[in-house]
């Protein structure tokens, strides 16, 4: 199998169930290595919950998600292990208030993977700098706005070097201008192979960065393509629809 | 003049009466520390069982805190003294230790529980996803941001835990209260031993409230 090829995230017929609320109504798709995929949908589409099925934060009510070829429904208890592979970065940023920003980047690959202190810190600080946040190391989180909080998530999952990005609303909860920031890093993430699934309202970053676009209304993936098609030639009524809402 | 000095030496300074108050405090200290870390444990297992998935688990811990709140302590003293280890020999001073890191624990698990609820839930999430299991992402993310919030309210629980243990005299242990009180008993006079052992506890209260004060304070700095 080429790298080109290999499949690192697969769901089938995934589906998710809030008690009567049916929000995931059978996903099927296919992630190949070094995809970028944008997942886009009006609210309460089941966009974030679909993305966080794949890593196990919600346990799905039916249907398979594999990672790189393992089924997460059952390998549970390897869940752990599962989760390394694939890092995540939230809307809301969940940086660890109480420790700085060098530690938020280093706790886990210390702890959970038991790597040399010394090895991991020389990584955090490269991370950092990557985000372009050197300056910020010994900071804590409080003392950063909202774009470099995000850019410090975003380090801090990729010290762990999983093979797979998701990301939740990255830029939802930032003001405007801090926007542009965020979305630069992730593009570079992009350039450098990184394989993404992102959900966004940021149509640019879509359009501009993404290989494919998901669709998503009412729990279902309604319309999928590249972005020329979905952006310029939707055929779903409800793609039109909402694409007439946010460009 | 004289009768202040009076009144110290036929208190404290005859036959060394001073020793009733000084082996008293001394058993009240010991109380009431290795109390304070028995019921820290007791309290933090409970609070993880109350907070848990596990049903049993916190059926368990739901019990346990509903069974030591809604008790009298004194009646919880004499229970386990007279009735838990009424044929045994222990001495009286595990007794209370026990019994007061146990009452104490039900106290605790509460506030550690409170603490826990108060962190934002996507803590354990970003944690998790960085593939920490359960146990190390409440270890290192989720108690280290609980255990600052509860500062104040672990203080107050220390400072009550101290002030409880005055009703060692029940299982016939000399601490700090019954020292004074066997002064009184001895010199008819209760104002001197009485108002020197409510001194004592004063300032040892304060004490503890210094001393957490500092610990609060150092840890806000170090989040500026």
């Amino acid at each position: 199998m080429s790298n080109e090829d290999q499949v690192m995230i697969e769901t089938v017929e995934l589906c998710k169930n809030f008690g009567e609320l049916e929000v995931l109504k059978g996903i099927t798709t296919k992630v190949n290595r070094g995809e970028v995929i944008s997942i886009i949908g009006p609210s309460g589409s089941g966009k974030s919950t679909f993305l966080r099925c794949i890593n196990l934060l919600e346990e799905p009510t039916s249907g398979e998600v594999y990672i790189e070829g393992i089924s997460v429904m059952e390998h549970k208890k390897d869940i752990n292990k599962l989760r390394q592979k694939v890092g995540m970065v939230f809307q809301q940023f969940n940086l660890f208030p109480h420790l700085k920003v060098i530690d938020n980047v280093a706790l886990a690959p210390i702890k959970v993977k038991k790597l040399d202190k010394e090895a991991v810190y020389a990584r955090a600080r490269q991370l950092l700098a990557r985000v372009g946040l050197s300056d910020k190391a010994e900071a804590y989180p409080a003392q950063l706005s909202g774009g470099q909080k995000q850019r410090v998530a975003i380090a801090r999952a990729l010290a762990m070097d999983p093979d797979v990005m998701l990301f939740d609303e990255p830029t939802s909860a930032l003001d405007p201008e801090m926007v542009g920031e965020v979305l630069d890093v992730m593009k570079q993430l992009a350039k450098d192979g990184m394989t993404m699934l992102v959900v966004s309202h940021e149509m640019g970053f879509a359009r501009e960065v993404s290989d494919r676009v998901l669709f998503m209304d009412a729990g279902i993936i309604a319309e999928e393509g590249t972005p020329a098609q979905i952006f310029s030639n939707p055929q779903n009524e409800r793609t039109r629809a909402f694409l007439g809402k946010v460009l | 003049m004289d009768g202040l000095y009076n009144a110290i030496y036929k208190n404290f300074i005859r036959d060394d009466r001073y020793m009733y108050i000084l082996n008293g405090l001394k058993i009240t200290i010991i109380i009431a520390l290795a109390a304070a870390v028995l019921g820290m444990v007791i309290g933090v297992v409970m609070a993880l069982g109350k907070t848990s998935k596990n049903k049993i688990f916190k059926a368990l811990a739901s019990t346990y805190v509903e069974l030591i709140r809604g008790t009298p302590t004194v009646v919880q003293l004499l229970i386990i003294y007279y009735i838990i280890f009424g044929s045994t020999a222990v001495p009286k001073l595990m007794v209370a230790i026990v019994a007061f890191g146990i009452n104490s624990g039900g106290y605790v698990a509460e506030i550690v529980r409170a603490g826990i609820q108060a962190v934002d839930k996507g803590q354990m999430e970003a944690a998790r996803s960085l593939g920490m299991p359960y146990g190390m992402a409440m270890r290192h993310i989720i108690m280290a941001q609980a255990f600052r919030n509860i500062l104040p309210a672990l203080t107050n629980e220390f400072i009550t835990l101290l002030k409880e243990t005055s009703v060692s005299g029940f299982i016939a242990l000399d601490d700090l209260t019954k020292g004074a009180d066997i002064i009184r008993s001895m010199t008819f006079d209760p104002y001197t031993p009485l108002l020197t052992a409510a001194a004592i506890y004063l300032v040892l209260t304060n004490l503890i409230s210094f001393i957490f004060g500092k610990i609060e304070r150092r840890m806000r700095i170090s989040e500026q």
